[in-house]
């Protein structure tokens, strides 16, 4: 699997450097006006969806193919690409938060207090989890109907997690149960774990795509 | 004959065609070349050979075991597509890597040799390399981790022929060892001349035969004849005619007992050419 991971990374690092870029010039244009969450979240969403972007890498160069020729099996294919959005998903947090901690350094600190550095750091395990729902389901998509059409579909992508964890939260509420903020932080931490178990059914659909899938 | 792959009855069905029960071959120390017109099922049959596709029926072994049951035979495997499968980003040293991580028998340094050999650099992108280029990084990459059995589906096709020739000598070089093999399609028949000891013919996705390569060079034989003489030959002994602009092309499976037995007609030795366009263009004893 290893291959698969460093052919993903090193078609993604061409480019970095424009990724970065954006980064910057989203961290200036969004950190002041509407802080530093919404900057984070931007990076993150942004790096899952270039999961998208490497099954594009693969189709143009007919790479899928040529891995099934290699000493790996199917189910290796479909890890490797979950390890890959789990790895995209990370950085884009972590150069989230460097960054956003960055710009309120330049700002002399100026960040609103619930853009304090706990809040940031509680942020980054949620941000996480959406980011790694969003791009998990866009996995078996972009295996069952290709990348460019994965692209259109990533509206679904982000809307059936949201969808799902709004009816829980809704029913909860009609339930009438509320939480405490003890329960709530204990919500944030076990949100990469609710995301985890996400990306396992989506592991299992994709595995049955690309079994079924031929060339 | 020990058989480094055995390809037995492979079907599959696509709306409008069908690769109908094919089967072949191909023994230890030898290059199979597979032929056939433009759709005539050989990438279908390649790719159902590698488990690319889920045949309806048949049986694909290498060195008697099934792929699917047995993955790790991949390790012994190289293979060339039409086309570098790498994105056009990478460069020959990365490809190296990535193929580095995937092979326990991996040979860096093999890969090396290769990549001066063929004088390819090993730090440009690939979108920078030529076509011939990318068909020898991808013949390279093919060879480096030390394969019994190479599978090369039209790879030389970007070559010119003084590559194309280099890379003849390469694949000579390989079934030099009697443990190796090789099963080689390619639209470029006289390479097939230079290299190939069987030859297996598809077409519309049927195999029409296998054959030792000296078989039809020196065997088979055309007979160029008038109207009157085609209708004198022997039907039996005919294997594909074609009526052209002044005469008739037939094909014979022996030259020497047509030159005998025809001697008013002109009896030519056959290319893989030749036989390829009479038995696609032209008719065929049932």
């Amino acid at each position: 699997m290893k291959s698969l991971l460093l052919k993903d990374l090193y078609n993604i690092s061409y480019n970095a450097k424009a990724m970065l870029l954006i980064m910057v010039i989203m961290t200036a244009a969004v950190v002041p006006t509407a802080g530093a969450i919404p900057e984070m979240a931007g990076f993150t969403i942004l790096c899952a969806m270039m999961e998208v972007t490497t099954f594009n890498f693969d189709e143009t160069s007919g790479w899928t193919a040529y891995a099934l020729v290699l000493p790996l099996r199917r189910n290796d294919i479909v890890r490797a690409k979950f390890a890959v959005l789990a790895i995209f998903c990370t950085v884009g947090v972590l150069l989230g938060l460097a960054l956003s901690g960055a710009a309120a350094f330049l700002m002399g600190g100026r960040l609103p207090e619930e853009n304090g550095p706990l809040v940031l750091l509680a942020a980054v395990p949620v941000l996480w989890a959406i980011a790694f729902a969003m791009g998990s389901t866009s996995i078996p998509l972009a295996f069952r109907f290709g990348a460019e059409n994965a692209r259109v579909l990533i509206v679904v992508a982000f809307v059936v997690p949201m969808v799902i964890f709004v009816g829980l939260a809704g029913a909860l509420s009609m339930a009438g149960v509320t939480l405490s903020n003890g329960q709530a932080i204990a919500l944030f931490c076990a949100s990469p774990l609710a995301a985890l178990a996400w990306g396992a059914v989506m592991y299992r659909l994709s595995c049955g795509i690309f079994a079924k899938t031929e060339w | 004959m020990d058989a480094l792959l055995q390809v037995k009855d492979l079907t599959k069905t696509y709306p409008g065609f069908t690769l109908d029960h094919v089967s072949f071959t191909v023994p230890k120390g030898s290059i199979m070349g597979l032929i056939g017109e433009n759709g005539a099922g050989k990438s279908t049959t390649i790719k159902g050979i590698l488990g690319l596709i889920r045949p309806e029926a048949g049986a694909v072994t290498f060195w008697g075991q099934d792929l699917a049951g047995a993955p790790e035979l991949k390790e012994d495997i190289g293979v060339v597509f039409d086309g570098l499968s790498f994105y056009e980003t990478l460069t020959p040293a990365r490809v190296g890597s990535i193929l580095g991580a995937a092979y326990r028998r991996w040979d860096d340094a093999l890969y090396k040799e290769y990549m001066q050999r063929f004088s390819l650099p090993m730090d440009k992108e690939i979108k920078g390399l030529s076509k011939g280029m990318k068909a020898k990084l991808g013949i390279a990459a093919a060879l480096a981790h030390r394969p019994r059995f190479l599978i090369l589906d039209e790879a030389t096709s970007g070559l010119d022929p003084v590559m194309r020739d280099d890379m003849l000598d390469v694949f000579l070089e390989f079934v030099q060892d009697e443990e190796h093999g090789i099963l080689m399609s390619s639209h470029i028949t006289t390479d097939l001349e230079k290299v190939a000891d069987y030859i297996t013919f598809i077409h519309e996705g049927r195999v029409l035969f296998t054959r030792p390569k000296d078989e039809l060079r020196y065997q088979w034989g055309i007979v160029r004849c008038g109207a009157a003489a085609f209708g004198r030959m022997d039907p039996a002994g005919m294997l594909a005619w074609r009526k052209e602009a002044y005469q008739y092309d037939v094909l014979v499976p022996d030259k020497e007992a047509a030159r005998r037995q025809y001697k008013d007609a002109v009896v030519d030795d056959a290319t893989i050419d030749d036989i390829l366009l009479l038995y696609v263009k032209g008719e065929r004893s049932k």
